[in-house]
C-alpha cells in the first residue's frame, strides 16, 4: 500500500477530530440554544469546525513525512499539538471579539498540559489505530 | 385462464427487461481468500494500554471533575 501515502495520512489526521465534531457541535448548540447560553458561540464555531480537523490532517501528514521514517512517538507529536493550537484559537476567539471568561483564562496553565494529555492519548491509539490501518509510519 | 396466462406474458417479459437492465457481475468471486487474514487478526494480542497511560488519564479526568469550567474551552479545541 504505497500509493497516496500523504492522502492516507491526511485522512487518517482529519477522521478523529471530525467524528468528535459531531459531538462538540451538540454540545455548543445544546448549551448555546437549548440553555440560551448569553455567549455568542456560534461566532467561533468555524474554529473546532473547520480549522482543528485540517490542523490534525496536516500534522499527521507532517508526521508522515518527516517524523515516522526517524520513529518519533506519535502520541508525543501529537502531544505537541496544543501548543500550536491554543494560541490560535485564542487569537481567533480575540478577533473575532468573543468574551473570553477570565478565570477561563486564569486555569490556561492548568488547562494547556491537560490539552497536551488527552492529545497525547488521542494520538498514540485513535491516530496511530488509524495510521497502522491505512499503512502509516 | 386467459387472464392467468397474459399475467405470467407480463410477469416473463418484466423479468426479461430487468435481467437486460442489469449488467451482469463480471466477477463475483473474491481475488483471494481472506479467512486466513481474519484468523491472523483474531490472533493478534489485543493493545495493551501501559499503566503510565492509565495515570495520565486519570489524572486528566480528576483535574476535569475539580476544573469543570475547562471542558468547553478543551472541546473548542478538539
Amino acid at each position: 500500500m504505497n500509493r497516496h501515502t500523504y492522502l492516507r495520512a491526511y485522512l487518517a489526521g482529519i477522521a478523529v477530530p471530525t467524528v468528535f465534531l459531531v459531538i462538540v457541535a451538540a454540545v455548543f448548540t445544546l448549551v448555546r440554544y437549548v440553555y440560551n447560553f448569553p455567549i455568542p458561540i456560534e461566532r467561533v464555531l468555524v474554529f473546532p469546525m473547520a480549522f482543528v480537523p485540517n490542523v490534525w490532517g496536516l500534522w499527521n501528514l507532517l508526521y508522515a513525512v518527516f517524523f515516522a521514517p526517524r520513529h518519533v512517538s506519535l502520541g508525543i507529536f501529537g502531544g505537541l499539538l496544543p501548543l500550536l493550537l491554543a494560541p490560535l484559537g485564542y487569537t481567533v476567539a480575540h478577533l473575532l471579539q468573543f468574551p473570553i471568561p477570565p478565570h477561563v483564562l486564569q486555569l490556561a496553565p492548568i488547562g494547556l498540559p491537560i490539552g497536551m494529555i488527552l492529545y497525547y492519548l488521542a494520538w498514540k491509539y485513535l491516530v496511530g489505530s488509524l495510521n497502522a490501518e491505512l499503512g502509516i509510519g | 385462464m386467459r387472464g392467468n396466462q397474459s399475467n405470467q406474458d407480463t410477469f416473463d417479459d418484466l423479468r426479461e427487461e430487468l435481467r437486460g437492465a442489469l449488467s451482469p457481475l463480471g466477477r463475483p468471486e473474491l481475488r483471494r481468500d481472506l479467512w486466513p487474514l481474519m484468523l491472523r487478526r483474531l490472533e493478534k494480542p489485543p493493545v495493551g494500554v501501559p499503566w503510565f497511560d492509565w495515570t495520565l488519564l486519570a489524572l486528566t479526568g480528576a483535574a476535569l471533575v475539580f476544573f469543570p469550567v475547562l471542558i468547553p474551552a478543551l472541546l473548542y479545541h478538539l
